[in-house]
């Protein structure tokens, strides 16, 4: 579904030039759920934008067997910055009816899509809402509903759930692995927390600090069923927890 | 109590007008004027003479609107275009809209098309560079979102730029009040300015001061109109 070979990407600055990606090389399965950690500024939105076709690279990048030169089909995105990928003049129900017009859909079906996504992150009492009249927390799920309102086939998501509390946190992540498993779709999900990763991911990539690399390409051997408590408390979660903390924390030397 | 504090100024204004007015010739009294103004505009004058030029205000409002957002989301859009045209545009901006009256005289004749060119040519820059500035504004964000499912272009970019756009419209609209009159006082046969200066020319002292309290109605009522089409265009931009 999803290939990386020897992706690279280097922002030229005035004097400054950055290598956020060096080599980067990847392959992700139709219908994997793939979780990418890694540290601070390592290059994890850089790689999320070369996917998505909003930034030339070099290297090859290639979605559903096409090389990416503009935005992929069928794929949706949650920004990690959330609130500035709302449209502040539509309301929250047209923010996510949008991409649907635009992907033809009919009144009827786009409505159905609205109400259930909605319901879906918990604010279906806010339809009518503007953006700016909603918390953080509550924008962020917005962004969500609307990509997968979408149905993508491909769904890429950058901490997406960095402004919730951790109550909604543990819903929302139950949310995307049960539309994963419902939908059929590929997910790329960035996160910096590590007991997300391994709880949502059934393979969790660890980047190396700038210029990055893959570092490890860990299997996540753990029952396909999640439960948030079941599932935090097996020993086995435990131990993976610990070997990608350890992963990151050398890539810090 | 709303009412009365709107009503106080104006009415303080009224009062020491007519205590300095008491038998001057060149300001008549506000009753003298208030009559003249009755007399003079609830007459055919109307017809003749501010209904073309309202009409000729509004031509080239709408055209300098036009003009100025298309080429601004042009020129916004499009970085290679924007170093080709912005030192351009900055001087075009400083220089003084009526200098270009006996400019456009000579290409235009003296007739409508030369009028509503006046206005054109003074309205359209503020909208025009306040555009670029909107466009060039766009968050990248969004711009990304759209891009990814797919919104067309329109839609952000009208929307996102139009506070800058309304700011634009804004300006040009007391500029092109005051190119109407400046454009018909320069040669015409009908209109506010030319009428204004009728008066003046055959000493109708009360008359003339009629014609520029109409003018500040004029100016004044447009600007109400402005700024409840603002209201509502720019709701969800005022409240964020
Ligand atoms: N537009 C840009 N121009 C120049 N350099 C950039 C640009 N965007 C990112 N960078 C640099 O690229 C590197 C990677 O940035 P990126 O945003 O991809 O990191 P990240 O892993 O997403 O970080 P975080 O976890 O904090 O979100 C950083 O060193 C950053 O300074
Ligand atoms: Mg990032």
């Amino acid at each position: 579904m999803l290939e990386l070979i020897d992706l690279t990407k280097t922002y030229q600055g005035r004097g400054r030039t950055v290598t956020a990606l060096d080599r980067l090389s990847l392959q992700v399965d139709a219908g994997e759920l793939v979780c990418v950690v890694g540290p601070s500024g390592c290059g994890k939105t850089t790689l999320l934008r070369c996917v998505a076709g909003l930034l030339p690279y070099e290297g090859q990048v290639r979605v559903a067997g096409r090389p990416v030169t503009g935005p992929p089909e069928h794929t949706a995105v949650v920004f990690q910055e959330y609130g500035r990928s709302l449209f502040p003049w539509l309301t929250v129900r047209q923010n996510v009816e949008l991409p649907l017009k635009e992907k033809g859909l009919d009144r009827a079906r786009r409505t159905e899509l609205v109400t259930e996504s909605l319901e879906a992150v918990g604010l279906a009492g806010a339809h009518d809402a503007h953006p700016w009249q909603l918390s953080g927390g509550m924008q962020q799920r917005v962004a969500i509903a609307r990509a997968v309102a979408y149905e993508p086939s491909l769904l890429l998501m950058d901490e997406p759930f960095a402004a919730v509390d951790a109550q909604t946190r543990a819903d929302l992540e139950d949310l995307i692995l049960r539309l994963w498993q419902r939908l059929e779709m590929t997910v790329l999900f960035i996160t910096h927390d590590i007991d997300e990763a391994v709880y949502l991911g059934r393979r969790v990539i660890v980047l190396s600090a700038s210029p990055t690399t893959v570092l490890e390409d860990l299997k996540i051997d753990l029952p396909a069923e999640r439960d948030q408590l079941t599932t935090r408390s097996l020993p086995r979660f435990a131990e993976l927890r610990g070997h990608v903390y350890a992963q990151i924390q050398r890539t810090k030397q | 109590m709303r009412v009365v504090n709107a009503l106080a100024v104006p009415l303080l204004l009224v009062g020491v007008w007519w205590l300095v007015s008491g038998g001057s010739f060149y300001l008549p009294s506000p009753g003298r004027v208030a009559a003249a103004f009755a007399e003079t505009w609830f007459s055919e004058r109307v017809l003749t003479d501010v209904l073309p030029s309202l009409a000729r205000l509004a031509a080239g409002y709408t055209l300098a609107g036009v003009i100025g957002v298309g080429l601004g989301v042009a020129i916004g859009l499009s970085s290679g275009l924007r170093a080709a045209a912005e030192p351009v545009l900055e001087f075009f901006r400083a220089v003084p809209p009526p200098v270009l009256v006996p400019l456009i005289m000579l290409f235009a004749g003296i007739d409508n098309a030369m009028k509503v060119a006046v206005i054109v040519s003074g309205c359209v820059w503020p909208i025009l560079l306040n555009t670029v500035e909107g466009v060039r504004a766009i968050d990248e964000v969004l711009a990304d979102t759209c891009k990814l499912y797919g919104v067309r272009l329109r839609h952000l970019v009208l929307r996102s730029a139009s506070p800058q756009i309304m700011a634009g419209l804004r300006q040009a609209l007391s500029i092109g009040i005051i190119l109407m009159v400046i454009s018909e006082m320069f040669a015409s046969s009908s209109g506010l300015g030319f009428t204004i200066v009728l008066f003046q020319r055959g000493f109708q002292i009360a008359e003339m001061w009629s014609g520029i309290v109409l003018l500040g109605l004029i100016g004044w009522g447009l600007s109400l109109v402005f700024r409840m089409v603002e209201k509502r265009v720019l709701a969800w931009y005022h409240r964020a």
